[in-house]
């Protein structure tokens, strides 16, 4: 079993890009977001760890006691703050985006789509028509 | 004077930190006068520092660690000339930004101005690096900041915009992050010179191959590289002008200036790595450079057109990357100076007729923009020197691109950067001719294109927003090109730790007039379509109109086909490196 | 694109890159053999170096100090722009006014909720002080004893009511806390470069091994992160309960309304 926390790693990355392909709510897809990191909080503690070792904190144990990566540990904690800003940032936008479009579903909120808003148009119609019109 | 190194990036982060812990008091225009001084302070220190490093790279040990016994125990930087250019070009380009935005966002009591100090001091920080997780710090830091300030109309399409290219960018920290894992489990050691030197010794490796595949996709995201390049168009058309800027103009790039680096320090001992490199950049990057060109050509929301433009010159600098020669990379490192420049006015301008005229639309813009002439000029400037024009510093870069890939023999990218080079400068010459010169009154495809309705805030003076524009354009075109192709050798060589050796090889002197000429014939079609015989114009419309509506299909705006392109993308990857 | 062929996309591409995936894997060291070089060195020497018993807090505030300013930055730039985006401080001037939602019955809070959320407010306070404190001998941090405290400020509001949250909870106040420990720890950087040192490099008295005072400048690293830390996060909450509240207007999009 000396693969297993790698193996989970791979596998929580894709379900939860398999989450955020078929997400039909933000707010869900936010969630898949936290399962996708999640992966690679356990790929840096699984490559960090190493059996029979203490936590990298010399305070019961004296110095020289084995321990584990502190290195991956680090890597984890500013992993896990980079984490919080993404998900608070993202809640945001999914805040705003239902105040404005009043749907929380990716497919019905889109960035700018062909034929929707097209924004003051007095310049091309009247000449595109006549246009047609001529030949 | 290595002193100096750490200054470009704290200067930025105290300026904020200050604005930020006395955002209420300070009266108005103090956060625009502290921005646009600190990012002065950082074009001149990283100027500086590149000039100090010609000779060789400066490197400075952060906590006073200094490696010990061959392991590298603290954070370090190191800059080469190469990257101390760079980052003073992007310390130039926020002061013009800032000059450019000067009130925009006086509403913000400076908030605007803190997250692009942050966006400033991250990708210095980004070029300046020498060690593995510090690059995705910086790489995280710069996504956070863009996150936050595309999203910043709070419009329906800037906020999915912004909710796309969120999603996307932590997916490519997280791929990042990963590969940073499994390089630092194989290797022992953070530090780029570490790694390189363990990878060396290594020999073919799963481990390292893996490594590579996920940074490699997780930079190809941020330099919008097809099939990454989805989110690109949905951010960069509904960031604010001023920001737009930025992100064309340098963050993209950077993307794939930090692939450079990592692909030839970090990974040139891999032979796997480099036997793939060449068929991988080639042709992801000639695929981009014509797909974006053509979907610029096909739009008709400003930005959105530049978006897709800056996907097609994205491509063009990887295809540089994939010559593997100093050459190629010093081309390309120039060719993002020289886009940046150009890049950026064309969004000033874009931002100039947002404010002014207060509409984006090429065909609702129309002959609007004959009471701003001068903008008409520069961007017309813009759209020649874009599509290959043969002076300033773009087009130095274009041909040193071009001479790179002829040497190395690949016929197919060569003519991609033309014709995607060609693309986008049609695109744009014709929405100068539109918009300036009232031409074009029958739109052809880009009538069906998506645009939305946006304004700026009409507050600054026109000559404000011209000056900054212009002044990119001048220097452009002042770069002198003689000390920078007798610099390069010199500082591409310290760039990718490899030997000098050979002289830089310039593309076929005709290429460039054949992309303008190209350009303008391509303009000329979009404008006068209706005056041209029905021969001419038949064919092309057919042969235009499926190709057309598969890829807007494909640019469909939902998060979860840019999530499966990017599974895709990474398994491309993944597979050209499995068969090398 | 229809989500059956998104699916086949991604299960096509899961497919190629299985085999990719299981090459890597076993091509790894295998789970809790061994730990890298780098991280073993500093178990090694960074007790005797910088007398402090915890090597993740060594290694963020110390050895690799320059990630951790990068890192608190970015909250900095993740608040600043939640800020920005919710455009914030509409609340300032009804501070009295929480939301109520039509038709639904406001139930008074129970007496017991009050008390109970107001022992327990100084208590979480006072145990995020605590793992602020001993960032350099326990498991604790500015940044976990930060997060702690700024949760202790929803007890605020859980005991005393939107208003009494409010009185309590000046943006301001957080706008300095946290641009104030972003400033004092890029401080800690560049003053040793006054003296001659390098960026962040460890200057002050070290202190003696598993004593509180222990770690030199870690210490006041530690303290800028917590104050950043907290400042920022009370903000974020802040901002995200004036979410619940209506709006006195309704919110123009664009530019006008920053």
């Amino acid at each position: 079993m000396s693969v297993l926390p790698y193996v989970v790693a791979a596998w929580l990355f894709g379900v939860g890009l398999y989450g955020i392909a078929t997400s039909r709510n933000f707010i869900h897809l936010v969630g898949c977001l936290g399962v996708c990191q999640s992966a690679t909080y356990v790929l840096l503690l699984g490559l960090g760890y190493r059996w029979g070792s203490i936590a990298p904190i010399f305070y019961d144990h004296p110095p020289g006691t084995p321990a584990v990566d502190p290195v991956m540990q680090a890597l984890v904690l500013t992993d896990i703050v980079v984490g919080a800003t993404l998900t608070a940032l993202l809640l945001v936008l999914t805040v705003q985006a239902y105040k404005r479009g009043g749907s929380l579903d990716p497919e019905k909120l889109r960035p700018m789509r062909a034929g929707g808003n097209k924004g003051p148009d007095q310049g091309s119609r009247p000449v595109s028509d006549g246009g047609r019109q001529t030949p | 004077m290595t002193a100096l190194l750490p200054l470009p990036v704290a200067i930025p982060l105290v300026v904020c930190a200050v604005l930020l812990a006395t955002a209420h008091l300070l009266p108005g225009r103090v956060p625009d006068i502290l921005a646009l001084l600190a990012a002065v302070a950082v074009a001149i220190l990283c100027a500086v520092i590149a000039v100090q490093a010609a000779d060789r790279p400066l490197v400075y040990w952060f906590g006073g660690w200094e490696p010990h016994d061959g392991v590298y125990l603290g954070i370090g930087f190191s800059v080469d000339a190469a990257s101390g250019w760079i980052a003073s070009f992007i310390g130039l380009l926020y002061a013009l930004t800032f000059v450019f935005a000067w009130g925009f966002f006086d509403r913000t009591h400076g908030h605007f101005h803190i997250l692009m100090l942050l966006f400033l001091a991250a990708m210095v920080g980004f070029c300046f690096t020498r060690d593995m997780f510090n690059l995705f710090v910086w790489f995280e830091v710069m996504s956070v900041a863009a996150f936050a300030l595309t999203a910043y109309h709070l419009a329906e399409s800037s906020l999915a915009g912004a909710i796309n290219f969120t999603v996307v960018n932590s997916l490519a920290g997280f791929l990042m992050l990963g590969g940073i894992g499994l390089i630092y489990a194989q290797t022992g050691t953070l530090d780029f010179d570490g790694i390189a030197t363990a990878v060396a010794q290594g020999g073919r490796n799963p481990v390292v191959a893996g490594a590579f595949c996920l940074v490699a996709a997780a930079l190809m995201i941020k330099g919008a590289i097809v099939p990454f390049q989805f989110w690109l168009a949905d951010a960069h058309a509904v960031a604010p002008s001023p920001v737009s800027v930025i992100f064309s103009g340098s963050m993209v790039s950077l993307g794939l200036f930090g692939l450079a680096k990592v692909s030839a320090v970090v990974f040139g001992g891999s032979d796997q790595v480099q036997g793939a490199l060449p068929v991988l950049l080639i042709g992801l990057g000639s695929a981009t450079a014509l797909l974006g060109g053509w979907m610029a050509l096909l739009q008709r929301h400003l930005k959105r057109m530049l978006a897709f433009s800056t996907i097609s010159h994205a491509g063009i600098m990887l295809t540089g990357l994939g010559a593997l020669s100093i050459g190629g990379t010093g081309g390309m490192l120039v060719y993002v100076v020289g886009h940046g420049l150009v890049k950026g006015a064309l969004f000033m301008i874009a931002g100039i007729l947002l404010a002014t005229q207060a509409s984006i639309d090429e065909i609702a813009l129309r002959g609007l923009g004959r009471g701003i002439w001068p903008a008409g000029i520069a961007m017309a400037l813009a759209g020649l020197l874009l599509c290959g024009l043969p002076i300033g510093t773009l087009d130095q870069g274009t041909r040193l691109v071009q001479g790179a890939l002829s040497q190395e023999g690949h016929g197919m990218a060569l003519a991609a950067t033309a014709i995607g080079a060609a693309l986008t400068g049609a695109a744009v010459l014709r929405a100068a001719g539109r918009i300036f010169l009232g031409l074009g009154p029958d739109p052809g495809d880009e009538a069906g294109a998506p645009s939305a309705d946006e304004r700026e805030k009409a507050n600054r003076p026109l000559w404000l927003m011209l000056a900054p524009c212009c002044a990119l354009l001048a220097v452009d075109l002042a770069l002198p090109a003689g000390p920078i192709a007798h610099a390069l050798p010199r500082a591409v060589s310290a760039f990718m730790h490899r030997p000098e050796g050979g002289m830089l090889a310039e593309g076929p002197g005709w290429l460039p007039w054949f992309s303008v000429a190209a350009a303008l014939a391509g303009a000329g079609y979009g404008l006068f379509r209706k005056r041209l015989p029905a021969f001419v114009v038949r064919p092309v419309r057919a042969t235009q109109s499926a190709p057309t509506r598969a890829l807007e299909i494909l640019h469909s705006g939902l998060i979860g086909d840019y999530a499966a392109w990017l599974a895709v993308g990474v398994a491309v990857i993944a597979a050209v490196l499995a068969m090398a | 694109m229809s989500p059956r062929i998104r699916v086949a996309l991604l299960a096509l591409s899961g497919l190629i890159l299985l085999p990719c995936a299981a090459s890597v894997i076993a091509g790894l060291p295998a789970f809790g053999s061994t730990i890298a070089r780098y991280g073993a060195r500093i178990n090694a020497i960074t007790p005797e170096a910088r007398h402090v018993a915890n090597m993740v807090s060594a290694i963020n505030f110390d050895l690799r100090g320059l990630d951790t300013l990068g890192e608190e930055f970015m909250l900095l730039a993740a608040i600043t722009g939640t800020v920005v985006l919710l455009r914030g401080r509409r609340g300032e001037g009804n501070s009295e006014r929480a939301m109520r939602r039509p038709g639904r019955a406001v139930i008074p809070r129970s007496e017991a909720t009050v008390l109970a959320c107001r022992i327990a407010g100084p208590l979480t306070g006072l145990f995020g002080l605590y793992v602020v404190v001993h960032a350099t001998v326990t498991p604790g941090g500015g940044f976990q004893g930060g997060v702690i405290l700024a949760s202790g400020t929803l007890l605020i509001y859980l005991g005393e009511g939107y208003s009494g949250w409010r009185d309590a909870i000046h943006s301001r106040v957080l706008d300095a806390l946290e641009g104030g420990g972003a400033l004092l720890f890029a401080l800690c950087g560049l003053v040793p470069m006054l003296t001659g040192a390098a960026f962040m490099q460890n200057i002050l008295p070290l202190g003696t091994f598993r004593d509180l005072f222990s770690g030199g400048l870690m210490l006041v690293e530690n303290l800028g992160v917590a104050l950043a830390v907290t400042g920022g996060f009370t903000q974020l909450f802040l901002e995200f309960m004036e979410e619940t509240r209506e709006a006195e207007e309704p919110d123009e999009p664009g530019e006008e309304s920053a």
